[in-house]
């Protein structure tokens, strides 16, 4: 049954017709989607089929050619990252982009003083920065230069930075790229409590074991268009995805 | 299926998320509550230099003063270049344009307009800043050479309006403060008040310095040196910290041009659009340890003394045994040496050939 359109809260984030052209390559082309509130959608696709692109785009990383990103119902296209962000998006970066010169704990206060439109005062910000080292287990390397992290505690850095600017909207950028078996579970796991904690999350990964098992829907993309978008069975079930993924010769392969 | 409401229940991390707000009298009140004899011995002891310098000026005679003012005036253009440069990034060339706006903004009204020092200085500040501002919206948009050799070109093309606004500024003839009898708008400081007049310019360079690295826009200055796309994906405007650092930088320079002016009574556009304040600027904070409070302090203080030095003991070859020793300080202290000295005690290594090695890549 359909509710009348007025009664129904828009969606958090909504993209339509969304399209980036790099000279003569559609990055991204066409791409339209919904995200509900705190829901997972999970954003997968071979190398080059602009997830990255599409993430830049939905924070105002980059500019689209064409289409609209929509924040809570209104129009953000074009609008510059901290005007973004100050709309409670909060992001993290495919390749880590921690501040050198500062520590593990200082990294985090910054998202803290500057993320959202109710800024806290250094030292607010600091305290609330130790709290969220502590939630993504990283506590003990809180007066660390963020150079001296492995690479599972530099992607939590990553993590905590954005999740101090209080985001209701989480785009994660490939987040469990490089880590171990144990540190990806422990990843899902966090991803859970984040979501019962009422954010909505955009997860865009290359580890698709771990993409569907905390996913309520995934969106597939293949050379900048939307292949396909569903809940997670469906989508891996789907004749297109595994082409995509595994090539055209490997299906024929297996069919004959 | 979108009828859920965004009301999280109370879970760990909602209260981790949540926010104290709190008025700036109670964080005023915390942070003065919080001050210990361990965390205040810096403000203490920059106190103490201040009144230390203050006392020293009884005791020393007028050559020696002299020179201190000289030394002031370092300190103060250092700390404003570190802001900008150190913090934030963004190395100009062309800081000396708000120098000599500030001495022309000041010798024009006091010369022209029979305007008080007083009343002159604050306006030469607000022309300093209205003038970075209007430059800095579309130079901070370019990166490193760029950027350097753009505000390079500023200064010049700033000292070239001056030297053809003869009406004005008198042109390439130079313009002269009157300081004696009833031209004067302000009574001449002579050497003792110029001493005393530095030393508070460069106090407080070094205070703005100090508050601005602990605040708000002091972080986000290092985080936009850092990285800007991961600076604003945290919330942080990057053009208006860019803006506002490269303001806050020509205010200091344009209010230490001001003071310089007055100093020297009768002064050309090619002294005080002189490249070589911006070269000295820029060699002070990275020899001294470009952002932090202590290097541009320790580099202006350590290479103007040098300089004066060589200059009364050396002869000709002063600037020849000057350059070389820049030239061994970048060597084997490329981060500059407060950095390298509080990097040293951290690790404990306190090896400069290993220094030479880690940094030649």
């Amino acid at each position: 049954m359909i509710a009348p359109r007025s009664s129904v809260a828009p969606p958090i984030l909504e993209v339509r017709n969304l399209s980036r052209r790099f000279g003569g390559l559609w990055a991204v082309r066409d791409v339209s989607f919904s995200v509900a509130d705190r829901g997972i959608m999970g954003i997968i696709g071979p190398n080059g089929a602009g997830k990255s692109t599409l993430i830049n785009l939905i924070t105002g990383h980059l500019r689209p050619t064409s289409g609209q990103v929509l924040i809570d119902g209104h129009d953000v296209t074009g609008s510059r990252p901290w005007a973004i962000a100050h709309d409670r998006v909060a992001r993290t970066f495919q390749i880590v982009k921690p501040f050198r010169g500062l520590t593990v704990r200082e990294n985090v206060a910054i998202g803290a003083m500057h993320g959202s439109d109710r800024d806290l005062s250094v030292r607010d910000a600091l305290a609330t920065a130790d709290r969220l080292l502590e939630l993504v287990g990283i506590a003990q390397h809180a007066g660390a230069a963020p150079n001296q992290l492995s690479v599972a505690d530099a992607r939590r850095l990553e993590l905590a930075k954005a999740l101090a600017c209080r985001p209701r909207l989480l785009l994660l950028d490939e987040v469990m790229a490089g880590l171990r078996h144990q540190e990806i579970e422990a990843a899902v796991e966090l991803i859970h409590k984040l979501r019962d904690g009422g954010i909505t999350i955009v997860a865009v990964e290359h580890v698709m074991k771990a993409i569907v098992s905390i996913s309520d829907r995934i969106l597939v993309l293949h050379q900048g268009s939307v292949l396909t978008e569903g809940p997670p069975q469906e989508v891996l079930g789907d004749q297109r995805v595994i082409e995509a993924y595994l090539g055209h010769r490997y299906v024929k392969r297996r069919s004959t | 299926m979108s009828t859920r409401t965004t009301a999280a229940g109370p879970s760990a991390l909602a209260v981790i998320m949540q926010r104290r707000q709190r008025s700036r009298r109670q964080i005023l009140g915390e942070w003065i509550r919080s001050r210990t004899p361990a965390n205040s011995w810096p403000a203490l002891l920059g106190l103490g230099a201040f009144l230390a310098m203050i006392g020293l000026q009884q005791l020393i005679e007028p050559g020696t003063q002299r020179l201190l003012t000289a030394v002031f005036l370092f300190v103060a253009l250092a700390q404003a270049w570190n802001i900008i440069g150190g913090y934030t990034g963004y190395a100009s060339f062309g800081q000396v344009a708000f120098f000599g706006i500030g001495a022309y903004t000041v010798a024009v009204l006091m010369n022209n307009y029979h305007v008080s020092f007083w009343a002159a200085m604050p306006v030469a500040v607000v022309i300093g800043v209205v003038f970075a501002v209007g430059i800095g919206v579309p130079l901070l948009r370019l990166r490193g050479h760029y950027f350097a050799i753009a505000t390079l070109g500023a200064a010049e093309g700033a000292r070239e309006v001056i030297n053809n606004l003869t009406p004005l500024t008198g042109g390439g003839g130079g313009i002269t403060i009157p300081t004696f009898g009833d031209q004067a708008p302000t009574a001449y400081f002579g050497k003792p008040g110029f001493y005393l007049a530095f030393l508070v310019v460069a106090a407080a360079s070094v205070a703005v310095a100090t508050l601005l690295a602990r605040s708000r826009l002091g972080f986000a200055m290092v985080a936009v040196h850092q990285d800007e796309d991961a600076a604003a994906a945290l919330g942080i405007n990057t053009t208006l910290v860019k803006v506002t650092a490269f303001g806050v930088s020509a205010a200091i320079v344009a209010c230490a041009g001001a003071f310089y002016a007055f100093q020297q009574i009768e002064f050309y556009p090619t002294d005080v659009f002189d490249t070589s304040f911006t070269v000295l600027m820029v060699i002070m904070v990275v020899i001294g340890g470009s952002g932090t409070v202590l290097g541009p302090l320790v580099g202006a203080v350590g290479l103007e003394l040098l300089a004066q030095y060589l200059r009364v003991n050396l002869g000709i070859y002063n600037q020849l045994v000057f350059g070389a020793i820049i030239v061994l300080v970048v060597v084997f202290f490329p981060q500059g040496v407060v950095n390298f000295f509080r990097d040293a005690w951290l690790t404990r290594q306190f090896s400069v050939l290993d220094n030479v090695r880690r940094y030649r890549l």
